[in-house]
């Protein structure tokens, strides 16, 4: 099945993740809630008919109903005026394309969690949920069923394998290294930069190895306060929070700001009054809150989610053990999907075919009622009914057994055939 | 039948000590590209401990058999010290990683004893009584501690740099965390420097004593008043002067070398070294 449908092109998958693009790079092309709806007004402009921006820590992906070449030149041309000094490939270099079948199993393994960075991490299927969300205006009727299967099929694999099983996300990976550093973690002082999910997470973990949360930092203060509320601790700003980066042992941040807070000038010469006692930095932001200087500090062990990432997917190598079990998923709903997609390229067709037959009909029927002038208008519409008739029984057939191959996915071969006997055009 | 009893203790200590190196054998990291190989499988707990316990209970067996007088006894009892201190410290670590030094260090200075020689000659068992034997089992521990203090620090830089260069593999999953590491270092000097000072103290009692004066060579006062100054600024620097960290470790490491290059070098250039442990 080419994807094609009457509904604006097949299905595209067009982005970049944590296999192709390096960290840097993938803050760059990192788009906030607040860009999502601009940027997918600009690529459906260039010819999509419906459109869903997934970007997360470890992906910028936009999920495309679109013919190829404009709708996906734009997404490249979007994300390319990104890069400092555009490659020669551009913004191509660091991405891929799938399309059809295969972007609807991409999207079904990424809401799974077999694309994770930390195999089956649960962290991922939110994330869908909100990019869905946050293009729910733009993304049309296919993507809308696209992206609800694609929950569905993250739950039945997090439910009926033991891919979710373990603890393995950024967060619990921070504390496992802040383990290596200061070994028993209870009594230790941690500052919180940020008052996000991710923020409170960590904190919580670090929290429930005995780390005392002294300070929440975020730019609006309600929600800071609220989890210094449930952690302990007191909420401040960001600006109250970088003297005490002599004094903390552990400074999580993740916050939302475009660009690093933690830098040099605010807490370089903070650091240095410590004497040499370590302090432990885990940045969780995307892009980065820390400046990668501050690690040329002897004294500070900084780490990334890259970093934290590359932790926790060791300690998850167990669950690649359930993998096969949750590809055999996807597979099913792959399946599932496509027969419904498929059944979209076959109604339009069967409508098309009725109608070029019935006028066949229409026009045989008018002829054949010029030559039969002496029936009396009773028998004219007996003999319309029996055309119509025969046209219904004539049509039946053919049309069951579309929509039959069509929900088993499996219509395009008798599709080609009706388009070639019938002369019928296939869709533009 | 001590020769007998060292080459068991060698064979158990060569188990041991390939038992905690096999985690090191034949792995490399995965490219960045791919998913990270899983966390390097630990061997069998009660496996690590068997082999040196057993081993240290044979050794125990053939020290109390020997003079300790003479080099080959000196190393075998340094060997047993080692292995008990690494016992210890594994106990109180929680992990194995001081044996990936100590294993092979006993195994390597019971290999040296046997080819130095377990019998002393007839002159200095004569001189051997309670006095010599304190001073050599104080010397040895001290040593000893000192030698963990160093394997410590080695751990500590090793880690230390792991963690500073991002690099999650054997060494960051295997190794106990910078601040036992430390601590250990801490606690080796610290408990050493008594023990050497015991040591070298019960050595001037024991000259005065029985040989009416300090009869030894030269280089071995020498190297026993250098070895105890160095174990002395490593104590000073991270109790006094509060060093910790990275810098304790170089100075420990810095100070356990000194003291080996000054033992090799007194041996190969002074006369009268031979008596010299």
């Amino acid at each position: 099945m080419t994807g094609q449908t009457e509904m604006g092109g097949g299905i595209k998958v067009v982005g970049v993740n944590h296999r192709t693009a390096p960290l840097d790079v993938r803050e760059r092309f990192a788009h906030g809630a607040h860009e999502v709806p601009r940027a997918l007004a600009r690529v459906m402009a260039a010819g999509a008919s419906g459109g869903v921006l997934l970007s997360t820590c470890n992906r910028t992906e936009f999920y495309l109903v679109a013919d190829d070449e404009p709708a996906l030149e734009a997404v490249w041309s979007l994300l390319g005026e990104r890069l400092p000094a555009t490659p020669a490939a551009g913004a191509r270099e660091y991405g891929y394309i799938a399309r059809d079948r295969d972007a609807v199993r991409h999207l079904y393994r990424v809401s799974a969690g077999l694309d994770s960075m930390i195999l089956g991490e649960s962290q991922i299927q939110g994330q869908v949920r909100e990019a869905w969300e946050a293009s729910r205006a733009q993304a049309g009727p296919v993507l809308h069923r696209l992206f609800q299967t694609a929950l569905h099929v993250g739950s039945r694999v997090r439910t009926e394998t033991g891919l979710g099983m373990g603890t393995a996300s950024a967060a619990s990976a921070g504390v496992a290294v802040a383990g290596k550093i200061f070994g028993d973690l209870a009594g230790r002082s941690a500052l919180i930069l940020g008052a996000g999910d991710m923020a409170e997470l960590a904190a919580t973990c670090l929290s429930d190895e005995g780390v005392q949360i002294t300070l929440v930092a975020n730019r609006t203060q309600e929600r800071a306060r609220a989890i210094a509320e449930r952690l302990g601790g007191r909420a401040v700003s960001l600006e109250e929070a970088w003297p005490h980066f002599a004094t903390t042992d552990i400074a999580l941040c993740s916050t939302a700001a475009p660009h690093a807070v933690v830098t040099w000038e605010r807490v370089g010469a903070v650091i240095g009054a410590r004497g040499g006692k370590p302090l432990c930095i885990l940045d969780l932001a995307v892009p980065r809150d820390v400046d990668p200087a501050l690690a040329q500090l002897e004294n500070v062990f900084l780490y990334d989610v890259d970093d934290l990432q590359t932790v926790a997917a060791q300690a998850t190598a167990r669950r690649r053990d359930e993998v096969p079990a949750a590809e055999r998923i996807v597979e099913e709903e792959t399946d599932l999907f496509w027969a419904w997609y498929g059944g979209l390229g076959v109604v339009p067709a069967i409508k098309e075919l009725r109608q070029r037959i019935d006028e066949l009909r229409a026009t045989e029927l008018e002829r054949a009622l010029r030559h039969l002038g002496h029936l009396s208008p009773e028998d004219r519409a007996r003999v319309e009914q029996f055309s119509q008739a025969l046209l219904n029984k004539f049509l039946h057939q053919p049309t069951i057994a579309l929509k039959t191959a069509a929900e088993q996915g499996h219509g395009y071969g008798l599709l080609e055939a009706l388009r070639r006997l019938f002369g019928m055009e296939p869709p533009a | 039948m001590i020769v007998t009893l060292h080459l068991i203790v060698l064979a158990l200590y060569g188990l041991a000590t390939a038992l905690v190196l096999a985690p090191f054998t034949g792995l490399r990291p995965a490219p960045s590209t791919l998913p990270p190989p899983p966390a390097p499988r630990a061997p069998p707990r009660v496996l690590v401990i068997a082999f040196p316990c057993a081993g240290a209970a044979v050794h125990v067996v053939a020290i109390s058999q020997l003079t300790l007088v003479g080099l080959g006894p000196a190393l075998s009892m340094l060997a047993l010290c080692l292995v008990l201190l690494q016992l210890t410290s594994e106990r109180l670590l929680r992990g194995s990683a001081v044996s990936f030094f100590t294993a092979p260090l006993a195994t390597g200075l019971v290999g040296l004893a046997l080819l130095s020689g377990l019998t002393p000659s007839a002159e200095a068992i004569a001189a051997r009584n309670i006095w010599f034997v304190l001073h050599v089992a104080l010397s040895v521990l001290g040593i000893a501690l000192m030698a963990l203090a160093f394997i410590a620090a080695a751990l500590y830089l090793l880690q230390f740099r792991e963690l500073k260069a991002r690099r999650f593999g054997q060494i960051f999953q295997l190794f106990p965390p910078l601040e036992r590491l430390d601590q250990l270092n801490r606690f080796a000097l610290v408990a050493g420097f008594p023990a050497l000072t015991l040591g070298v103290l019960l050595a001037l009692g024991y000259g005065a004593q029985f040989s009416g004066g300090l009869h030894v060579a030269k280089a071995q006062v020498v190297w026993g008043i250098f070895t105890w100054v160095v174990l002395g600024w490593a104590v000073w620097v991270r109790v006094v002067r509060h060093w910790a960290g990275r810098r304790a470790a170089l100075a420990s490491i810095a100070g356990f070398g000194a003291v080996l290059l000054v033992y090799v070098a007194l041996k190969l250039t002074q006369p009268g070294a031979e008596r010299f442990l």
